[in-house]
């Protein structure tokens, strides 16, 4: 494992389970999206000009001064498993890990702010938090948005706003965005529905890596589906006014679980679950986020299971594939990761 | 009654049926409209002739199909709207200026509004170049200035120059 990583904490403070609501709000993140006047967008740049753009983006970053202490990450000097470990923390995405053009990362030393260049677009400014924080994520991205806004010169037309290689991303450029926990209305079967509500609310609902992902242990990327044309402060208000009205619904879901003869197959679900991950021996990611999701329901509950809520929310960072290749410090394939991560969350769980 | 799609005055009479390329669009005009058009049927008079048709048609679809028929370019990086709608991304900040008539219809679709209603932006400090970038701009806008010199363009070679003393300026 090159040096690349090491320096990275194995814990963040975006998955500490603090903020509001975190039992159902995993995370909330707002991006924008931005571009520098006087150069093509990175899928026409040659490569020099994408070197020349990451050079003055790491640089412009640095100058801000919120990235001290921070990661300054430069993707194709990086391995594939430091690549993946950078994805699953959300730094960068899947499309930039592939990416073998001068691409990169700042990351602020707390790993909540990250500035992603050369993706789709010459910069993607981010600021990740713990629950639900709309606010508060959308105050320190502004203020990375701002900060990076004075060093650079941005590409902005009056009419259109800020201007991005996919005209989806047009105009304000954001994207506010919840990971949204919602293992009762999955289990439910509520899931489907609660779906197609969202789709009429102006809100698109992706898996756990965002687009083009598929959904992992009953968490659900919420975020606003357009761009233009209303204030980030409206955007903002429109995701906060349905993920508020999702949280109610899930609240609904759990009180169900509860009732009647649901509570004793709901419990059973959830300790067998529990035991699972105790006692397992060999454990893909798949089945840990499986049986995670209602472990970390059962801790909302409030129920002993012998494990506090953080842990389970911290373990569902730990777990996947590259942070557990991290933790061995060596590349594992896929059965020896298996074993890896049933002894590794033993250790944790205990 | 379905109205002419030229004018919305008049009865629409003629219904054309065309599929280029498996997409097919259907049109329907008033008699005067589709004579404008050049599609006055030669049917008529009895002057029927297939090339004749054809031709005229292809006229009337310079305008009807999308605009990409007219090789529509992006002026500051060359990309054309063709590529953009295959891609879905745009070439350069410059294409929304290019394409703005087609990215208006296109945001209107996209967000349901085609204005940006969000944060003013003042502009930031100009960019610090690297020596060999500044290098190669220096070379582009030296070409650019020779080439409005010799067309005796001299409000461009003005700009061309004061574009090159401040890029000089900042160099690092």
């Amino acid at each position: 494992m090159a040096e690349g990583i090491k320096a990275f904490r194995p814990h963040v403070t975006w998955a500490n389970a603090r903020g509001a609501w975190p039992d159902m709000i995993f995370s909330t993140r707002v991006r924008f999206a931005r571009n520098l006047e006087g150069f093509p967008f990175p899928n026409r740049a040659e490569p020099r000009q994408l070197a020349e753009i990451r050079r003055l983006a790491l640089a412009a970053a640095k100058a801000t001064g919120l990235f001290t202490r921070g990661h300054f990450i430069k993707t194709e000097a990086l391995g594939q498993l430091e690549k993946r470990f950078l994805v699953e923390r959300h730094h960068i995405s899947h499309a930039l890990a592939a990416s073998v053009l001068p691409s990169g990362a700042a990351v602020s030393n707390d790993e909540d702010l990250s500035a992603m260049v050369n993706e789709e677009d010459h910069l993607r400014l981010q600021c990740l938090c713990s629950g639900f924080a709309i606010e508060d994520a959308f105050r320190s991205a502004l203020k990375l948005d701002e900060a990076l806004g004075r060093e650079l010169p941005f590409a902005y037309g009056g009419k259109f706003g800020f201007l991005t290689a996919c005209p989806t991303n047009t105009g304000t450029g954001m994207r506010v965005s919840c990971l949204a926990h919602l293992p009762a209305l999955s289990r439910l079967g509520r899931m489907p529905q609660v779906l197609e509500n969202l789709s009429h609310l102006g809100v698109t609902a992706r898996g756990i890596y965002g687009e083009g992902t598929c959904v992992l242990g009953d968490f659900y990327q919420i975020s606003n589906a357009t761009c233009l044309g209303r204030t980030e402060e409206e955007f903002c208000h429109n995701i906060d006014r349905v993920i508020r009205n999702l949280i109610r619904q899930e609240i609904a879901a759990r009180e169900e679980l509860l009732k009647g003869p649901l509570r004793l197959r709901t419990e059973d679900a959830v300790f067998r679950a529990l035991g699972l991950l105790k006692h397992a021996r060999r454990l893909s990611y798949e089945e840990f986020m499986q049986n995670v999701s209602l472990a970390r329901m059962g801790a909302a509950m409030g129920w002993n299971m012998g494990v506090d809520f953080s842990t389970f929310n911290q373990a569902t960072l730990l777990m996947q594939p590259a942070h557990i290749q991290a933790a061995a410090g060596k590349p594992l394939d896929a059965e020896a990761r298996d074993v890896f991560r049933a002894e590794y969350l033993r250790k944790k769980l205990a | 009654m379905k109205y002419c799609e030229e004018c919305h005055k008049a009865a629409a009479s003629v219904f054309l049926k065309l599929a280029v390329n498996n997409k097919v669009t259907e049109t329907h005009l008033c008699p005067a409209c589709a004579a404008k058009k050049g599609m006055g049927l030669g049917l008529e008079t009895g002057a029927f002739n297939i090339s004749d048709i054809v031709g005229n048609m292809s006229g009337y679809f310079k305008d009807f199909l999308p605009p990409e028929r007219r090789t529509l370019r992006c002026g500051s990086c060359g990309l054309k709207y063709s590529e953009f709608k295959e891609s879905g991304r745009l070439g350069c900040p410059g294409c929304y200026a290019s394409f703005e008539s087609q990215l208006t219809e296109l945001m209107t679709r996209i967000h349901g509004a085609a204005h940006h209603s969000g944060r003013a932006y003042a502009g930031g400090a100009a960019l610090k170049f690297s020596k060999a970038e500044a290098g190669r701009r220096l070379e582009e806008l030296r070409a650019e200035l020779k080439a409005a010199v010799d067309r005796e363009d001299f409000e461009g070679a003005a700009r061309l120059r004061d574009a090159m003393k401040s890029l000089e300026a900042r160099r690092g």
